[in-house]
């Protein structure tokens, strides 16, 4: 069990004596008991920090954020900025300094356990909360405890937890500088890759049936890539930013500039698009869920990131996240990798 | 093309300069009779081959996608063809995962050689092709 | 003209408006959306993921195709929206209270023929909150409330088993008149407890803007305000809160190609969405709304200030979309109230 206090300890203490430039973590939000993230720049802000199931945010993705307000800037980086760090969100944080996004010295890891249960899925737990309003989620041991206008109410965990966090191999974040709870490495309460199975489960047939009526529902919002502490790119090929123009350029170069993808969220541009997203995340997506947890029309983007994973592992006994000094996916080869399928 | 005319799927075919672009080449020159289906688009290696291309040339009509370059060893890049093994694995896998027919996307390596190779490679994926039928799951609609 | 309606009858309704493509919300993978009726119509959602605002703004319109053979003159065909009229159930009042601040957006200085051709062919037929959809409803405090009729044809209000069903404008009666026989007279009673009802509705407790009137000239004072960059530090720059609006209405327009020889394509309005890095992007490479908190402040801005300064009404209706959906917990009421409270 996490005691807050020391987390707030930790933080004051470290802004205190100049330690940090910043403390990344997570407080109670205006919008009924979710927590959002937090950016604490002075010491007495640290009693802010909460710790409770609605900490599903990947908060990597403010270090990419603070990296590119610095190099806009011009400003050298200084003191690390300190960040709370669930398992899943320490993987993609190894992600970035092994891609050298940023230096080890730069970064603080605040590390926490998920412990016996992970964090909740708004959507899930809208369905057992049936119209009732929370205003407070507690952890306890295996159960969530909401705190709403009729009472208390306590759900198993596993009810109303995200689906990446019951197929969790991994709830403890290992690299970490500071680390609070239990290791509960190897509790997962699903078959790595379940969600995966079952729908691949289905012929061909049935997962274009379904896929094409994801991808229909698509509306472009890019949520899925702004969320995404692995989108980083300055420019995306789905933007129409990304065509250097200058004084020099012709209309008619500019008419006739390569465009991947339309913008229109037609069917055949939203597949280029997540095909491509999730060809990029291959073997960088360490399954944070927060695509899929952005989405507003529910389009099972997690799906296509696992399903690269599961190759990635069966085929090429790869793991994201797993070592900072380790290779990239697809910047490396063994000799024995499948070629099978090459005529 | 009027309905009475057999079904004819359009090929777009990365070739490795090095290697499979040369091989088709040879087919040529030695006069050896294949589909006229592909059209090749040359590239440095199959390494260089983004999955991006594949999805955009299906977005852009191609009813199949051919990536063709040199036998693992022979890359003039060293490893170019080793990393193309496993994007292009990857992308073959998403694609078959969001349910699009297999065998509408073929990785082969034909060396500069072997001109008869690569003629029997496009008309076995022509032959592959034809019973699909046009390819429009990935296909920009023009109008919608 | 005021009916009641059997709820048993409310399909009877429905299968009657031959004359229209009838939607009403239904739920796809988890989603409520507004859906072609093939079947029931179930009035029992709380409120769709987004707005109606589509049947009149869709997301992709075509202004015209164009053709150019080699060496000669372009041919340019414009394609007009062939849009069936629909009769559009289940919208929640603030939604409503959208579209007549569409309507001045697209008939301002220019009439937007696309819009208007889709807009005149739409009935919207309203369902009163009883009680709010949403823990982030907040239309009392934008000038709404849960029973408007504003922008609505028709307001239907959920008595238990049957709906009080209110006409609002003529092409309200229409739809009531096409089925005149699924429908009854009013009792007394109907009339007291329709009145109950909304009484009720408008006295459910919920979130709030303060001062609201005031909002206006506060955020003007603030357009420098260090509290946008504070609370527009967590923004991710995903495009949810607009196109999850039911009154953002920006759009871009581009040449989608579809062949070069000879060269085809067409011109299409695609929603554009100014919280987008490349919106106001210039070519130069100059970005006059650089980080994400001007951006939030155009948004905020756009909806509490300039909007009221054109129009005299704030363009937000208080759906709470854009709250519930932010995936980092940007919350425009939020917002609001902190800049207009420290405002000079």
């Amino acid at each position: 069990m996490i005691n807050l206090k020391d987390v707030r300890d930790a933080a004051r203490d470290m802004l205190a004596k100049g330690e940090v430039r910043a403390v990344i973590g997570y407080r109670r939000g205006s919008r009924g008991m979710f927590a959002e993230p937090a950016f604490l720049d002075r010491p007495e802000e640290a009693d802010e920090l909460v710790w409770d199931p609605t900490c599903f945010h990947n908060l990597s993705l403010y270090l990419v954020h603070d990296r590119k307000h610095l190099a806009h800037a011009g400003k050298k980086s200084g003191a690390p900025v300190a960040i709370v760090a669930k398992g899943c969100d320490a993987r993609s944080i190894v992600v970035l300094l092994q891609e050298h996004y940023f230096g080890r010295d730069d970064v603080y890891i605040i590390g926490v356990s998920c412990e016996g249960t992970g964090v909740v899925d708004e959507r899930k737990l809208a369905r057992h909360l049936n119209g009732a309003q929370a205003s407070n989620a507690a952890f306890d041991g295996d159960d969530f405890v909401f705190t709403t206008a009729q009472g208390e109410k306590r759900l198993p965990a596993r009810e109303v937890m995200a689906d990446r966090c019951l197929e969790c191999r991994n709830p403890f974040p290992k690299e970490h500088n500071l680390v609070y709870g239990e290791d509960k490495t190897g509790r997962q309460l699903e078959a790595p890759f379940a969600a995966l199975d079952r729908f691949e489960a289905q012929g061909a047939g049935e997962r274009w049936e379904n896929w094409a009526r994801h991808f229909d529902r698509c509306i472009r919002c890019f949520a899925c890539r702004s969320v995404c502490p692995m989108c980083y790119c300055d420019e995306c090929v789905v933007d129409s930013i990304t065509f250097p123009i200058s004084t020099e350029t012709t209309a008619d170069e500019k008419a006739n500039r390569i465009r991947w993808i339309e913008r229109s969220a037609a069917r055949s541009e939203n597949i280029t698009y997540l095909m491509t997203r999730a060809m990029h995340l291959a073997g960088r997506c360490t399954d944070c869920g927060e695509c899929d947890r952005a989405c507003p029309v529910n389009v099972p983007i997690r799906l296509l990131n696992t399903k690269m994973e599961k190759e990635a592992r069966d085929q090429f006994g790869f793991e994201p996240g797993a070592s900072i000094g380790g290779p990239s996916l697809v910047a490396s080869f063994l000799d024995k990798d499948p070629g099978e399928f090459i005529r | 093309m009027s309905e009475q005319q057999p079904y004819e799927p359009k090929i777009v075919a990365f070739l490795c300069k090095w290697c499979s672009s040369a091989g088709s080449d040879l087919a040529g020159v030695s006069r050896i009779q294949y589909p006229a289906n592909a059209t090749p688009i040359t590239v440095p290696c199959t390494g260089a081959v983004s999955p991006m291309y594949i999805l955009s040339a299906f977005n852009k009509g191609a009813d199949g996608v051919l990536v063709s370059g040199c036998h693992i060893g022979d890359c003039h890049y060293l490893e170019g063809n080793y990393l193309a093994r496993r994007k292009m694995y990857l992308i073959m896998k998403l694609l078959d995962f969001i349910g699009v027919e297999h065998d509408r996307f073929r990785m082969s390596w034909v060396s500069a050689a072997e001109g008869a190779k690569f003629a029997q490679v496009v008309t076995d994926f022509v032959n592959d092709l034809q019973p699909l039928g046009p390819q429009d799951k990935l296909k920009r609609a023009e109008s919608k | 003209m005021e009916k009641i309606l059997d709820k048993k009858r409310l399909d009877d309704w429905a299968a009657a408006l031959t004359n229209y493509e009838v939607q009403a919300p239904s739920q796809e993978d988890g989603i409520w959306g507004f859906q072609p009726v093939n079947g029931p119509v179930r009035l029992d959602h709380t409120n769709t993921k987004q707005p109606p605002k589509e049947f009149a703004f869709p997301q992709r319109e075509v202004f015209f195709t164009f053709e150019q053979i080699k060496g000669e003159a372009p041919r340019l065909t414009q394609v007009l929206p062939q849009a069936p009229r629909h009769a559009v159930f289940g919208v929640r009042p603030c939604d409503g209270r959208g579209v007549p601040r569409m309507d001045k957006v697209f008939n301002d200085h220019v009439e937007d023929t696309y819009y208007n051709t889709r807009r005149k062919n739409v009935a919207y037929v309203g369902l009163a909150c009883n009680k709010p959809p949403s823990a982030n409803c907040f239309c009392l405090s934008v000038g709404g409330s849960p029973v408007s009729t504003d922008g609505l044809d028709v307001l239907m209000t959920d008595l238990g088993d049957r709906y009080f069903v209110a006409a609002v404008t003529d092409a309200g009666k229409a739809l009531m008149a096409e089925a005149a026989k699924v429908f009854s007279e009013p009792s007394a009673t109907d009339q007291k407890q329709v009145k109950q009802a909304h009484a009720a509705a408008v006295a459910h407790p919920q979130r709030a803007v303060n001062n609201p009137d005031q909002a206006p000239a506060k955020l003007k004072a603030s357009f420098k305000s260090p509290l946008w960059d504070e609370l527009a530090r967590a923004c991710i720059g995903c495009g949810i809160c607009t196109f999850l609006c039911p009154t953002c209405h920006c759009f871009d327009i581009n040449d989608e190609v579809h062949g070069k020889a000879p060269l085809k394509g067409q011109r299409v309005r695609t929603w554009d969405n100014c919280q987008f890095p490349d919106f106001t992007m210039h070519s130069s490479g100059h970005n006059p709304r650089e980080g994400t908190g001007a951006r939030l402040r155009q948004r905020v801005g756009h909806k509490f200030q300039y909007f009221y300064e054109n129009f005299g009404m704030h363009q937000c209706v208080g759906c709470g979309r854009c709250i519930t959906e932010c995936p980092v917990g940007i919350d425009i009421i939020n917002v609001v109230n902190k800049v207009a409270e420290n405002a000079a």
